[in-house]
């Protein structure tokens, strides 16, 4: 066979010819073994999250009726999209829940990076901090919110005797939707910057370092050496933190159950409360189904948005 | 060059049968799936409905699910069931303790008998019957149990557990909202117990003046169904009702839930009840009291217990009375009708030792030890009103003098009801909405609800 000369990968013939046919062979039969290894797992997560995801956009567009001797399901219809497109409360839990994941996200992200930043110079006792750090990120999402809950507590929390020494009365924190809502992403930035600030650290700690000494020998002072330096090298971490952030915060559901079962007058119901009180406590489930379908639609679009501008950018960075 | 197009070929047709085998994948997983779910459907019950329960009556081992009915002391489920095996050694019961929070508990035992399993008897609460009929998540008990035992109850109860004609729960033990007040307070400003609004809420005043207590009145404003019992209190008073005789229309939007609405948000602008109070659920509102922070509470049966328990600010200093009323009303004013029935899961294999469990639970031994040992209202008319009872406690002297209103729980769609109440009760109180807006938007959202229309 004579060589061509596209660029293609040197697989032509030649005299180690044999050996790369061997090598394909070979990871060949690995990658056939490791779907076979994989597959008992993999049907079991199949089993766990495709079949019910299913079943819940089936109901999602039948006639469902809850009934002791099982789940009614028939017919065809779009009611319940209309039902759920056309309710108010599920129009203010779409723009709350957006809302609430845009701001919680980027004021995580701002923080996270600033904490990585500070991290990543501690020489000593780096460990101990991360350790420290990550002991609201570890805590049970219920127990953490009724501990917030007990901050927040209008006679006896500490939240409310702050602000009344700094002379704003007596504040009845969960009792209003501004300040219900302010105080839940509180609660909700607390626990999960950790999180972003261990990604954002492993993706500092692998910088090169010879970028950041061009660019000292450049005389970059350290705010241009932040922005134009370790912020672009940094972006790949940082869209994993964002994707891993919006993924969890839009389906919020723990801290407005426990803190204020979805707020004064709905003003914290998020799509996954609304969700859950249309299964669960109205038995409805038809309208709940297509409420879960819809949110699940909603967040997958978004990232992949997100992934096309952020490959999109990427792509136009590189030289 | 031939070389590469057989590469690239070879590649194609891998991709190809990769591609093509993961459309085979996706297609099996959703006949699967289709298959499974039209396995699932059923066309409705359809059993047989005989007279004469399933199982053995005086032997088998049966469950049952039951919350926690007091929060200190012995706990009166195990007393109970102890006493029931020592009259039928041959029945075994065993108890499956439920979660605290009534919605929860409602949410986890409809996905168990909607799957197919769950407990033989469950405690739950009075406002189910509705939609656990209209599910058939309930076994009709009025199939199996004749008029006469429906007889043993007191006024109102059996009515409160039947949907569409037929009974669903056996009422356990009942429930009252209660004025308690600090009897010291009053005396010691010469003022009697008071039987109207108005008349509290002065005697509030003068009180909080002079700096002897911090509140005036506590009760229960927080987004949850407590809310909805202390409104129906107050629309009850003022003369309005929820829902018309045949649950199908809201009659809500009238001039007497307004002055209710508004009568109840002046407790808190005026400052006679606490800004919290739109946070308080039974707990905040017995700490408030129990701490001795509050001269009038309103709170259930238990109240009276705990506020005499070791820990409390206010041991031998509180007295109970039916709920005041409106000025120019007659007196008593309405106590909300709370409590918990007992019902059997349409999957218990031994209904018959289920029902011999159930009227055992509500007969006269069992109510007794309830009212006598731990304080609880029992439902059995004969109990209720024996002397032994009535010289228990202070609070079951007076249950024969309260005027009752249940909530509007006829309708299976109630949980929505109940939401549209009590999340602008709580705007109300929280200081966004005005009570006309808020009766004006609890109507509508009621009707949609009646007409099955909400989410």
């Amino acid at each position: 066979m004579t060589s061509t000369h596209v660029a293609a990968p040197a697989r032509s013939g030649g005299p180690h010819l044999g050996e790369r046919r061997k090598k394909d062979v070979y990871r060949r039969t690995m990658a056939r073994l490791g779907w076979g290894f994989s597959a008992p797992a993999l049907l079991v997560i199949a089993a766990v999250t495709i079949f019910p995801i299913m079943f819940s956009v089936v109901m999602s567009f039948s006639n469902v009726n809850v009934l002791g001797s099982g789940f009614q399901i028939d017919g065809f219809t779009l009611d319940n999209y209309s039902i759920v497109l056309t309710n108010s409360t599920w129009q203010y839990a779409l723009v709350f829940t957006i809302g609430y994941t845009v701001i919680t996200v980027i004021v995580e992200i701002i923080l996270g990076t600033l904490i990585a930043l500070v991290l990543e110079r501690l020489v000593g006792g780096r460990g101990w901090m991360m350790a420290m750090l990550l002991i609201p990120w570890s805590l049970i999402t219920v127990i953490s919110a009724t501990l917030w809950d007990y901050i927040y507590d209008p006679i006896a929390g500490v939240a409310t005797q702050i602000l009344s020494v700094l002379g704003f009365g007596h504040p009845v924190i969960l009792g209003s939707p501004a300040s219900a809502i302010i105080a839940m992403m509180i609660a909700d930035i607390w626990k999960t910057t950790p999180f972003v600030a261990i990604i954002v650290l492993a993706g500092l700690v692998m910088l090169p370092r010879d970028v950041y000494e061009a660019a000292e020998i450049d005389g970059a002072n350290g705010w241009k050496t932040f922005w134009r330096v370790t912020v672009p090298l940094l972006r790949p971490t940082i869209a994993l933190a964002v994707l891993f952030r919006v993924l969890q915060a839009f389906g919020v559901f723990d801290l407005p159950f426990v803190l204020t079962q979805g707020g004064p007058q709905n003003a914290t119901t998020s799509l996954a409360i609304l969700g859950y009180r249309a299964m669960f406590t109205d038995l409805k489930f038809g309208p709940g189904a297509a409420v879960a379908t819809t949110t699940a639609l909603l967040v997958v679009l978004g990232c992949l948005l997100f992934l096309r501008v952020f490959r999109s950018q990427v792509s136009e960075t590189e030289m | 060059m031939s070389k590469n197009i057989t590469q690239a070929l070879n590649i194609r047709g891998a991709l190809r049968r990769k591609r093509s085998v993961m459309k085979v994948a996706a297609i099996a997983t959703a006949v699967a799936t289709v298959a499974v779910l039209s396995a699932c459907s059923s066309g409705g019950s359809g059993s047989g409905s005989t007279s004469a329960a399933a199982g053995n009556a005086t032997k088998g081992s049966i469950t049952w699910w039951a919350s926690p009915i007091t929060t200190s002391g012995a706990d009166p489920r195990t007393v109970l069931i102890s006493d029931f095996e020592k009259k039928y050694p041959n029945i075994h019961v065993k108890l499956i303790s439920a979660p605290n929070d009534t919605d929860t508990n409602r949410a986890t035992l409809t996905t168990q008998i909607s799957g197919g399993g769950g407990p033989d008897v469950f405690m739950g609460d009075v406002i189910w019957p509705a939609q656990f009929g209209a599910h058939q998540l309930a076994v009709p008990l009025s199939k199996y149990l004749p008029k006469s035992y429906w007889d043993t109850f007191a006024n109102g109860l059996v009515a409160g557990a039947t949907y569409n004609g037929e009974v669903y729960g056996a009422p356990f033990f009942e429930d009252q909202g209660f004025l308690y007040y600090r009897k010291d307070l009053l005396a010691a400003n010469n003022m009697k117990v008071p039987t109207t609004w108005e008349e509290l809420v002065s005697d509030a005043k003068t009180i909080q003046a002079k700096g002897q207590v911090k509140y005036g009145y506590v009760f229960q404003g927080a987004n949850y169904e407590g809310a909805t019992c202390n409104f129906m209190e107050f629309l009850g008073d003022a003369g309005g009702t929820v829902l018309n005789s045949k649950a199908d229309a809201s009659t809500l939007d009238s001039a007497a839930a307004t002055k209710a609405l508004t009568f109840e948000q002046s407790l808190v602008t005026s400052g006679v009840s606490p800004q919290a109070s739109s946070t308080f659920q039974e707990t905040q509102s017995m700490n408030a009291f129990s701490a001795g922070d509050a001269l009038f509470l309103r709170n259930w049966d238990y109240a009276y217990s705990t506020s005499q328990a070791s820990g409390s600010a206010v041991i031998g200093k509180v007295g109970v009375a039916p709920m005041p009323n409106f000025q120019g009303q007659p007196t008593p004013g309405y106590s909300n009708i709370g409590g918990w029935n007992l019902y059997v899961n349409p999957h218990s294999k031994n209904v018959a030792a289920d029902l011999t469990f159930i009227k055992w639970m509500t007969g006269k031994d069992a109510q007794t030890t309830l009212a006598t040992k731990f304080s609880e209202i029992p439902t059995n008319a004969a109990v209720r009103s024996s002397s032994a009872v009535k010289n228990a406690n202070p609070v079951l002297a007076i249950v024969s003098q309260t005027k009752l209103i249940a909530r509007p729980a006829q309708t299976p769609n109630y949980p929505e009801v109940s939401q549209a109440i009590y999340s602008n009760v709580n705007g109300v109180l929280a200081g966004s909405l005005t009570p006309q807006q808020a009766i004006q938007k609890a109507s509508s959202q009621i009707n949609t609800a009646v007409k099955n229309g909400g989410l």
